[in-house]
């Protein structure tokens, strides 16, 4: 009965405890899930544990990891909603997103608003609008191949393709935008960089 | 002889596949689009062997069948990399614009668009207006039945002025909402 509550117990801590220092238990790199079965590394990202910070630290922002499988759309329209709100705060990505035609739009919102709910109750966010988006990602899900039938006996083969959404959401005002490159910018840097060669191997 | 056509270009290897295994079977010449191995390749999609001047003098020309015809279509000549796809996807052209015409509606809090009116309160109104139209149809009865003339909607406790003398009248047995401002 004791070695069964140590098998137990060591089986809750491997899953519940994925910790940060590198410390991997040694079977753990068998894989054991078949091609049917995905597992998913971004929902692992969530369990990571941190050991606890030392009073002079400055306080380490909550990261709340989420994502939606199989979503019935393109990845590849999916991934202009995702460069749309990369960056922003939680409230404007949903605000453009409220308003956005996209069949995609709706998706991300519902999928912004659970990550919301999730970090104030799970992840000790106090306030739910301090959030913004620092990642926000997109990838291809299961493809499915049928037939179009064209006229004449003619046919296509056509994909129905699924995407996955990955978002990551850090407590904090986003951070500010680097002002866009200029060309003036750039001559400048072409021009200090031609004045800083240097003879090599002389005196 | 069965043939499938697809203009979809990924299909085009597997056509020129089905010809090849075709014309190296069947046929002794060589197919519309492939020169002879021996000879200089043709930059352009068309037949390898051409049809002898002197042949049609009396100038009737022969209809360009399909076999023909698919042969001169414009066709990409290289693949595209993906650099150069990723430079006409993400050309900020084609990214979403950020809309700056958000507001926040002052009678409900809601989210909007500054032309248009509020989602959240045209709900409400328009959940009130189909109650009030199925009064409407129960007392009418049945289609073609409306009156000729106007309807005075009232709500709890108020009673009909001496201005909605020949008006049909409609009951709803709630408070007046706030928005809805009795003349």
């Amino acid at each position: 009965a004791g070695g069964a509550w140590a098998c137990g117990l060591l089986g809750w801590v491997r899953q519940e405890r994925w910790l940060a220092s590198g410390s991997l238990f040694p079977l753990s790199c068998i894989h054991t899930s078949t091609s049917l079965q995905r597992s998913g590394k971004w929902e692992k990202k969530n369990w990571v544990v941190y050991p606890p910070q030392l009073p002079g630290e400055p306080r380490r922002p909550a990261e709340i990891y989420h994502c939606r499988r199989e979503i019935k759309y393109s990845k590849d329209k999916m991934w202009y909603l995702a460069k749309l709100i990369k960056g922003m705060s939680i409230d404007q990505a949903l605000a453009q997103l409220e308003f956005s035609d996209k069949k995609g739009a709706k998706v991300i919102k519902e999928v912004l608003l659970e990550a919301q709910e999730m970090a104030v109750k799970k992840h000790n966010v106090e306030f739910k609008s301090n959030l913004h988006i620092a990642e926000s990602l997109t990838g291809r899900g299961r493809y499915v191949k049928r037939i179009r039938y064209h006229g004449k006996g003619m046919f296509g083969i056509m994909k129905i393709t699924r995407c996955h959404y990955f978002v990551k959401l850090v407590e904090g005002p986003p951070p500010p935008l680097e002002p866009p490159v200029t060309g003036f910018d750039q001559a400048k840097e072409y021009v200090k960089q031609l004045r800083s060669r240097t003879l090599v191997n002389t005196l | 002889l069965v043939l499938v056509f697809s203009p979809l270009p990924r299909l085009r290897g597997l056509l020129q596949r089905c010809w090849g295994r075709l014309e190296r079977g069947l046929l002794p010449g060589f197919s519309g689009g492939q020169s002879p191995p021996w000879g200089p390749a043709l930059a352009v999609q068309a037949p390898a062997f051409l049809p002898e001047p002197g042949r049609d003098a009396t100038g009737s020309k022969e209809v360009p069948s399909l076999l023909d015809s698919i042969l001169w279509m414009a066709a990409p000549k290289k693949r595209r990399t993906i650099e150069v796809n990723r430079c006409r996807r993400r050309n900020p052209n084609k990214l979403i614009e950020v809309k700056r015409n958000i507001d926040v509606c002052p009678e409900c809090g809601n989210l909007k668009q500054k032309h248009v009116l509020c989602g959240y309160c045209y709900a409400k109104v328009k959940a009130e207006t189909r109650l009030i139209r199925m009064e409407m149809r129960k007392k009418e009865g049945g289609p073609l039945n409306a009156p000729a003339v106007e309807t005075v909607v009232l709500y709890d406790g108020e009673k009909p002025t001496e201005k909605d003398e020949g008006k049909r009248i409609i009951e709803r047995a709630r408070k007046r909402p706030s928005w809805f401002v009795q003349n």
